[in-house]
């Protein structure tokens, strides 16, 4: 392997894996405040990433333009996703923690739900939009570096920041981290509990329809994208640590790193093998430090 | 009480399977019963370790396909009759299982749910990008087709009409359930429950755990892999999209979990109640809108998680056998449910 290919991989893995980090913000802090493993993670990233192809493809909306739709519509399916299907689940269980497995399935028939619905609205066609920005690369030190995901491995930095400032700082983020700690004691405190899960989901499903649109000038959409998402979200936030924002941006580069130094190695349908198993062997290697705190 | 209430539901529905293609004779009707009781039989198969266990796992379908591959590679190449391909492939699922098991069981819950994805999705992954290995021709994504031998042979495993396939996996229903009757009287079975019930309890008492999950998963992939076979035989093509494929995993658990995990008869009423739906909406809507049986799917499992956990064998089982009068408990609703009692 010569090294200008294999720095090359490298930083294209780096620059794909920090919007993996981005991409699993989302799902760290749902779990983080929740303890719900969100199934549908991908779908929801998928679903942005159609809106955002929707709008170029019919009013020829730049998806960078698009984000202004994308996030507030999928804070808004976050939020009726929450308080629709999720709540009746936590008042059901009056223990402080929510059995983790209902919680998955019942999100996994929202991926269900998700996932076909926008296949059966716009058939298994892969879809792909280009705009000015597709092959628009600068070269750093002789190597190209692609523009549409340099702004995307920015924008997953910046992000990661204002939430962890937000969440610090603010006082609906100081709600929102009182209640991950501990919910019966931040409702006690005057907390409006119900109100602080649904917001943070919302906002877990906002930070997808920003990446969603971000993603959609490189990468093709198909409907049966957002399963491998969601699954590599979640080894994202397992290697970094759940509930933890940094630690989601360094799984994010850790993975995107390996998977790209892997795609060197073998075909790129194939290098999909080699996260999964990065996936059983990371979760093999500390199950109780991921159980102590689930 | 709970035998009685399995045969008041069990033989009767025995009873109409068995008369059934003899009233409608008509062959759609028939191979639409015969995959609904295939699927209760794969479904069956998965409640077999993940019903009893009280484990999600959404990897099954690779048993179901390494069977698959095994039975149809061994008739292709070898020669060998599919009944004798068929328990070979099923060993096969169960070596392989024992290993997978051996490092997924440690963990709990969703992770372990996530894992079986993870393992099941490496081996549909690779046989999809698998042309030839080791010489065998499994042609990737294609899939493989059985070569017809011409009319009725037991011995090929082939049948004019669809009606021996009927009988056969209604036999195989029919077996799966008595091994899981037996597994539930048996020192297994309640070991299984002790393990559903409190996992560190259960291995306090002296149960290893990781031993009998593999025992009764081991058992599980077995089961699945004659499935898997079974359908290999029906449609003589087997591909790895739709024999191992995350959406038959899913179609399993979501049987079970909508019929009822860890009972006898629930994974068949679950197949009985969610597949004619789907294909019912196929029928109604035409072939070309894809995945609306998947939506119900989605929507019925929510439902079913949060207003019918135990499945809808539960009501069912209170309204056909009511219960003695016992005074209700009195405990308030916010001290202790059921279902912590029960420890799922």
């Amino acid at each position: 392997m010569d090294p200008l290919t294999l720095s090359f991989a490298v930083i294209n893995g780096l620059l794909l894996g920090g919007i993996y980090g981005g991409v699993a913000l989302g799902l760290s802090l749902i779990f983080g405040v929740m303890r719900v493993i969100n199934f549908a993670h991908g779908s929801f990233l998928m679903l942005a990433m159609y809106c955002s192809y929707l709008l170029w493809a019919s009013l020829g909306v730049h998806p960078y333009v698009s984000i202004l739709v994308t996030v507030p519509f999928l804070f808004a399916v976050g939020y009726v996703v929450q308080s629709v299907v999720i709540s009746p689940l936590i008042r059901r269980e009056r223990a402080l923690v929510v059995e983790p497995t209902s919680a998955l399935l019942l999100t996994a028939g929202v991926y269900l739900v998700v996932d076909n619905s926008v296949l059966m609205a716009f058939g298994p066609d892969v879809r792909s939009v280009t705009t000015d920005i597709t092959y628009e690369s600068i070269f750093v030190a002789g190597l190209p570096i692609n523009m549409a995901r340099l702004i995307g491995f920015a924008a997953a930095i910046l992000v990661a920041f204002a939430l962890s400032f937000w969440l610090k700082h603010s006082d609906m983020g100081r709600a929102i981290r009182a209640t991950a700690q501990n919910r019966d004691a931040a409702a006690m405190s005057g907390i409006n509990v119900p109100l602080i899960y649904n917001i943070t989901f919302g906002l877990g499903c906002a930070v997808l329809g920003l990446f969603g649109a971000l993603l959609v000038p490189f990468f093709s959409i198909t409907p049966t994208i957002g399963l491998s998402f969601g699954i590599k979200s979640f080894l994202v936030v397992v290697l970094g640590g759940i509930g933890s924002i940094p630690g989601s941006i360094l799984g994010g580069l850790l993975l995107g790193v390996f998977e790209s130094v892997a795609a060197q190695f073998v075909t790129a349908t194939s290098a999909a093998i080699f996260s999964f198993g990065l996936f059983i062997v990371i979760l093999l290697m500390r199950p109780a430090g991921l159980m102590g705190r689930a | 009480m709970r035998a009685s209430f399995t045969l008041i539901l069990g033989l009767p529905l025995f009873v109409a399977a068995l008369i059934l293609p003899f009233v409608v004779a008509d062959s759609y009707v028939v191979h639409s019963a015969a995959m609904v009781l295939y699927f209760a039989y794969m479904a069956s198969s998965w409640n077999f370790v993940c019903g009893y266990v009280g484990q999600v796992s959404l990897g099954h379908a690779a048993f179901s396909g390494i069977a698959g591959y095994a039975s149809v590679l061994l008739f292709t190449g070898l020669g060998l009759s599919p009944w004798i391909g068929m328990i070979l492939g099923g060993l096969l699922a169960a070596a392989i299982s024992v290993p997978v098991g051996y490092a997924t069981f440690r963990l709990k819950g969703p992770y372990f749910t996530l894992t079986s994805i993870a393992f099941a999705e490496i081996m549909r992954i690779w046989l999809e990008n698998t042309d030839e290995f080791l010489g065998i021709p499994l042609k990737g994504a294609q899939g493989l087709t059985v070569p017809p031998v011409g009319g009725t042979s037991f011995l090929a495993f082939q049948f004019d009409g669809k009606l021996p396939y009927y009988f056969i996996i209604l036999a195989m229903l029919v077996g799966v359930m008595a091994a899981t009757h037996v597994m539930e009287r048996s020192r297994l079975g309640f070991y299984l429950k002790a393990i559903r019930g409190n996992r560190d309890g259960a291995e306090a008492l002296g149960i290893d755990p990781t031993r009998y999950c593999l025992t009764a998963l081991a058992l599980s992939a077995f089961l699945t892999g004659l499935g898997g076979a079974y359908y290999a035989q029906l449609f003589r093509y087997i591909n790895p999209e739709r024999n191992m494929g995350i959406d038959l995993s899913i179609d399993m658990a979501v049987m079970t979990i909508v019929g009822g995990q860890g009972t006898l008869l629930g994974p068949t009423l679950g197949a009985l109640v969610l597949h004619p739906v789907g294909e019912m909406v196929r029928a109604m809507l035409g072939g070309h809108v894809l995945g609306l049986h998947l939506i119900i799917y989605g929507v019925v499992l929510m439902l079913a998680v949060l207003y019918f956990p135990k499945g809808i064998i539960a009501p069912l089982q209170r309204w056909l056998t009511p219960a003695p009068k016992t005074p209700a408990p009195k405990a308030p609703a916010h001290m202790v449910t059921p279902k912590e009692v029960e420890g799922r």
